[in-house]
């Protein structure tokens, strides 16, 4: 497989702070990766780099060997680089179906038929097909994620940046939505990349774990390994001299063994 | 009946009655008064076009209209050109302006782009002043030819630009440009994220509003004959602005309504003599208060749905 996407040493400080610290990784075309790591990481800024919406300070970032440095959000959209929000944000007062439509008439995408019949096409992918000519003003949260995953494809992506798209969703609603970005990865070949921090859902999801904290990635591996990794396990429960705590996917998420439930990283 | 032959056959119905409205009074100062009413209609649609689709508020409209109707002074009066001219170089000059106002500052988040209208028409207002020896100053240009012998005649032409106006600008709001400038205005990051060039789409709306603007702008200058500085007042913005809300922002024909209605109304209640804006002020506020989505366009589509 070839890699889609480059990340070399790439920074970002935002006055005294930080927050993305020589960050380095590859993505393969095809692959599902997730970015771990406690609130203050750095994942959704490095997310904001990746797509434009903030510059970088140094370092460098290739997509399909073409530098992405200096791009504004819109071109790289057009180039098949395409993000969610952590908070849905949906155009407010029009109705689903346009919400959608709107991402139809970017460049990429233009000439693939008319942009109405496609956004409904990609409204019933998501589950969404019977409520598109409802405002999305009164649409529930759940189907707000949902909203935002078909926006996203509406553009034809070939890497999908998902920023934490399971959070705020109630457990009944989880399931289904990781089953459809898991058909979304198995049948279109999409090559994926989610924000998420604390769920078995995504640990079963996702082929490869970039952990990070403090800005910089901690560790690169696979799920099962990530979660005994010392430094992982340091950045969500801090250092222990007494024993070597382990970190377990439990049903509630990423927690400590022994049966204890993981609530708010240790800082 | 659907929706777009409801439309049609109420815009045949609006012009059908502005048409009739001067043959009706046949006095001259009604034509006055209704011809001063299109241009308002001009300036209120083409405000709405940008500002109510992409949710940007432009605090300076009358920039647009004063340059539009100064260029139309300068060619006629200054030159000897013929008043036809003004025709196509009003909104050229009206769109340069939008492009020096908008180019630097539709890029960015925040109020700039209202504050910078906003300044850009009080210093254009101000220099119209200090350049006295060309602009006439306080006095302005006067001894401006009328395009038309006829204020009938004249009427018709204004009417004319005002229902192509509103046709156009409704056009492309009903089409992809229009849901691309409404996503702009639900949010702007996320239209970025959609692969939308916003920026450009801000910057070409302001280009066409004030396009339109100046025209109307230019249209005023032949009616009245003269241009002054207060073609740049800001009262003039806020007034078209509060004409927007009245009608109906977003919907471009609800503003036109509120133009007309309110240049109306303004005319009629002079036989409160002294007590006129306060009778004025009065309407607007129950208005605003009972009718926050506006009059004119709520009222229409309440109509159209029980036509079809």
């Amino acid at each position: 497989m070839t890699a889609l996407l480059i990340v070399e040493k790439l920074n970002k400080r935002f006055g005294g702070l930080h927050a993305v610290k020589d960050v380095s990784f590859t993505l393969k075309a095809g692959s599902i990766t997730g970015v771990l790591g406690p609130n203050g990481a750095g994942k959704t800024t490095m997310f904001n780099l990746l797509t434009g919406f903030l510059p970088f300070d140094t370092g460098r970032v290739e997509f399909e060997g073409q530098s992405l440095a200096g791009l504004p959000p819109h071109k790289i959209v057009n180039r098949g680089l395409v993000r969610t929000f952590q908070l849905a944000r949906p155009f407010l007062g029009m109705t689903v179906l346009e919400n959608v439509e709107v991402a139809c008439l970017a460049p990429r995408v233009r000439g693939e038929g008319k942009p109405g019949l496609r956004a409904q096409a990609l409204l019933d992918q998501v589950g969404l097909g019977e409520k598109s000519s409802q405002l999305v003003d009164v649409l529930p949260y759940g189907d707000l994620r949902r909203l935002e995953i078909a926006r996203a494809l509406a553009t034809r992506p070939k890497l999908l940046l998902l920023d934490e798209p399971f959070a705020g969703l109630g457990v009944a609603e989880i399931q289904p939505l990781a089953d459809l970005i898991g058909a979304l990865h198995r049948s279109e070949g999409l090559t994926i990349l989610i924000i998420e921090h604390k769920l078995r859902e995504f640990m079963q999801l996702v082929q490869e774990v970039i952990a990070m904290d403090f800005g910089e990635v901690v560790a690169i591996g696979a799920p099962a390994a990530i979660v005994r990794d010392p430094r992982v396990i340091e950045a969500y429960i801090g250092k222990s001299t007494f024993e070597e705590p382990q970190l377990a996917v439990t049903g509630d998420g990423v927690g400590v063994a022994r049966g204890q439930r993981f609530g708010s990283p240790l800082r | 009946m659907d929706i777009l032959k409801a439309d049609r056959v109420a815009v045949v119905l609006a012009s059908a009655a502005l048409a009739g409205a001067p043959l009706l009074f046949a006095s001259s100062y009604t034509t006055g008064v209704l011809t001063v009413a299109l241009c308002f209609g001009i300036w209120a649609a083409s405000w709405d076009f940008m500002s109510g689709l992409t949710g940007r508020e432009n605090f300076g409209h009358s920039l647009f209209i004063g340059a539009g109707a100064y260029t139309a002074g300068f060619l006629n009066v200054n030159f000897g050109l013929s008043p036809w001219w003004s025709l196509p170089a009003a909104p050229v000059v009206a769109v340069l302006f939008s492009l020096i106002l908008g180019l630097p500052t539709l890029r960015l988040k925040g109020p700039y782009f209202a504050l910078a209208m906003l300044s850009g028409a009080a210093v254009m207002q101000n220099l119209t002043i200090i350049f006295s020896e060309y602009t006439g100053g306080q006095d302005g240009l006067n001894g401006i030819d009328p395009m038309l012998d006829s204020p009938f005649a004249y009427y018709y032409l204004v009417l004319g630009v005002l229902i192509a106006t509103t046709v156009i600008l409704k056009l492309i709001a009903n089409s992809t440009w229009g849901t691309i400038l409404r996503a702009i205005r639900g949010d702007e990051a996320s239209s970025q994220a959609s692969g939308i060039n916003v920026n450009f789409y801000k910057i070409a709306a302001l280009m066409i509003s004030a396009a339109f603007a100046g025209l109307g702008g230019a249209l005023y200058a032949h009616y009245q004959l003269q241009v002054g500085p207060d073609l740049f007042a800001i009262v003039l913005s806020i007034n078209i602005i509060i004409m927007v809300y009245v009608g109906g922002l977003g919907s471009i024909y609800g503003p036109v309504g509120g133009a007309l209605l309110l240049s109306v109304l303004t005319e009629s209640l002079r036989a409160f003599s002294e007590y006129r804006l306060w009778v004025y002020t009065l309407v607007l506020m129950f208005i605003l208060f009972f009718m926050p989505q506006g009059l004119i366009a709520p009222l229409w589509r309440r109509i159209r749905s029980f036509a079809v």
